[in-house]
């Protein structure tokens, strides 16, 4: 079983993508076999008021009878934006999100920001899993009009550190992982996943060494990076690097497990 | 960990999803739909490989690594090179280290000569030992050169190299750039690049000037703006792009191919071995315009420089 933990659907402003709604998606999900996909609608993090992005993701899954049990939303939330307590319930409640992805660089905050500190504790509280990407897009080759900056590894342990008894995803680490022995452990106890879309994730065998087989799940980064790399990248290790039921657990294991799915 | 039962997980799934109102209908339907049983490594070990665009020489045990990566990705051979570079500001680039860079690329085709394509490189700011370097390296059977960011590919500088590599039959390889201000458009924008480094624009002027040169533009997966790079490059028929770089967007090869055609794309890495595979591995392909890229449109540049190919 494959189950993507990044993907998503809706514009990205600068620049045309394809595979981009349900239908599309599920068609390469269905090419590549990908059984679930957690998604959430890329219009959020360009929408100040994140909310509606989230309306328009639960109505396309909605849409099709097709897309149940396919697609697993996940809502985009601004914490410094008002009534996002509100929204986070809608997500939750009425939208069965089991969690969210966070934009601060798009949304304007710092990683320190107490509103951000507080949507974490509140997802924590709720058992939703909060989500984070090092970065979009490659800024080298950005809109005039995009952000420039991209993140470490190391700029998500501020909020682990602020909050370590959250479920996170970190997506698409496609810059240095380097972390100092303090960090690394930090990162080891904490309920997470690291997804295998960026690339740093060049090495996957030794990264399990590292982190343990427990930190890694498939994801793609789909509709804006192609979608074999990321599975290549589990489908090359070797007998020595990964057992069987190692790749599983990269696979899907991983994914249910923080997800709470049977 | 047990492998999960497909219909009893997608149950379970659709029930923790309460708020889409899944229905045991629903669920039914999706089972009607299955997921088609794939072999991602089948298809990729399916197309024989070239990687135009390969180094060694920048850590230690480097060949060592791209051999490793090779043969799990089914890459058959490597075309590789190693220019100066000056990635820390207190690197050499003088003749020196061009002869010591070649040696090593030399001594690596010796070592490897199934497995490695090699490349001349040379520093164009030196002319006179630009000239001997190439001289002392023609028979080394090296098949093409590759360039960095000391001299723009356009640059008078080049010409009399240009026109050894014409005469030797020999790629004209260089590394290549387009983004936001320096080495790129819109120069407002200062991101700190060495402005000789030789945009699309500098290959559309050398491409013209020799129009029986063959070129190869580096990476529109380096970071440049790709969509940028295909448009500019579109009807510079003598030069050969290649899809190596760290950036894999989804959509880099379709868009390529819109604009450049089939024939003029070479797979590459450029140590980005994952991207560089699974870009067009994820492209929408035919099973032909895959085996082109992979390998034979290598192949067939190698015959129209009038190369004997095995």
């Amino acid at each position: 079983m494959l189950i993507d933990i990044n993907a998503s659907i809706g514009h990205w402003p600068f620049k045309q993508v394809k595979y981009n709604t349900c239908k599309t998606l599920l068609e390469r999900m269905n090419r590549f076999g990908t059984e679930i996909s957690v998604i959430s609608n890329l219009n959020g993090i360009f929408y100040k008021n994140t909310q509606p992005a989230n309306e328009e993701l639960f109505d396309e899954i909605k849409s099709n009878k097709k897309y149940a049990g396919r697609f697993l939303p996940f809502g985009i939330i601004n914490p410094i934006y008002a009534g996002w307590k509100h929204d986070l319930e809608i997500c939750r409640d009425q939208f069965g999100m089991k969690g969210i992805r966070l934009y601060p660089l798009y949304h304007d905050y710092e990683m320190t920001d107490a509103a951000l500190v507080e949507l974490v504790k509140t997802a924590r509280d709720s058992n939703m899993i909060v989500s984070f990407s090092l970065r979009m897009v490659d800024s080298r080759q950005r809109s005039w009009m995009d952000i420039s900056q991209e993140w470490t590894l190391r700029d998500i342990i501020t909020i682990i550190r602020a909050v370590p008894d959250g479920k996170y995803m970190i997506l698409n680490i496609a810059n240095n992982m380097r972390l100092s022995d303090e960090e690394k452990e930090l990162l080891k106890s904490t309920d997470l996943v690291m997804d295998t879309s960026g690339r740093e994730i060049s090495n996957l065998g030794e990264l399990i060494i590292t982190y343990g087989k427990e930190k890694f799940a498939f994801g793609t980064h789909s509709p804006i990076l192609d979608y074999a790399a990321s599975l290549l990248r589990i489908e090359t290790l070797r007998k020595s690097e990964a057992s069987d039921e190692v790749r599983e657990l990269i696979m899907s294991g991983n994914a249910q497990r923080l997800l709470g799915l049977s | 960990m047990p492998r999960v039962d497909r219909r009893k997980f997608f149950k379970d799934t659709a029930a923790t999803t309460a708020g889409l109102m899944l229905t045991n209908n629903l669920v039914k339907n999706t089972d009607d739909h299955p997921v088609r049983p794939v072999n991602l490594m089948q298809d990729l070990m399916k197309y024989r490989k070239i990687d135009a665009h390969a180094h060694i020489g920048f850590n230690e045990g480097d060949t060592e690594k791209l051999l490793d990566f090779a043969d799990r990705l089914g890459m058959d051979k490597m075309c590789i090179s190693r220019p100066v570079t000056n990635f820390s500001g207190n690197e050499p680039e003088g003749p020196e280290q061009v002869i010591k860079n070649n040696n090593l690329i030399i001594e690596a085709l010796k070592k490897y000569p199934d497995r490695f394509i090699g490349y001349l490189t040379l520093n164009p700011r030196y002319q006179k030992e630009s000239l001997e370097e190439f001289n002392r390296c023609v028979d080394q059977g090296l098949t093409g050169y590759k360039g960095y960011t000391q001299v723009k590919i356009n640059d008078p500088l080049y010409f009399p190299l240009i026109e050894k590599f014409i005469d030797h039959k020999m790629i004209i390889f260089m590394h290549a750039f387009t983004q936001l201000g320096m080495a790129g458009y819109r120069m407002k924008y200062d991101i700190g690049r060495d402005e000789h480094c030789s945009v699309p624009e500098d290959f559309v002027d050398i491409s013209k000037r020799y129009p029986e040169g063959i070129f190869q533009f580096a990476h529109i997966g380096g970071g440049g703006d790709w969509e940028y790079q295909c448009k500019a490059l579109k009807d510079s028929t003598n030069v050969y792009v290649d899809t190596s770089g760290s950036n894999n967007e989804e959509n880099i090869i379709d868009f390529a191919i819109k604009y450049l055609g089939e024939d003029r794309l070479l797979f590459g890495t450029d140590s980005s071995f994952y991207q560089g595979v699974g870009k067009i591995l994820s492209a929408n392909l035919t099973d032909i315009q895959k085996k082109k890229i992979f390998s034979d449109n290598y192949v067939n540049l190698l015959k129209r420089l009038g190369r004997n190919v095995n």
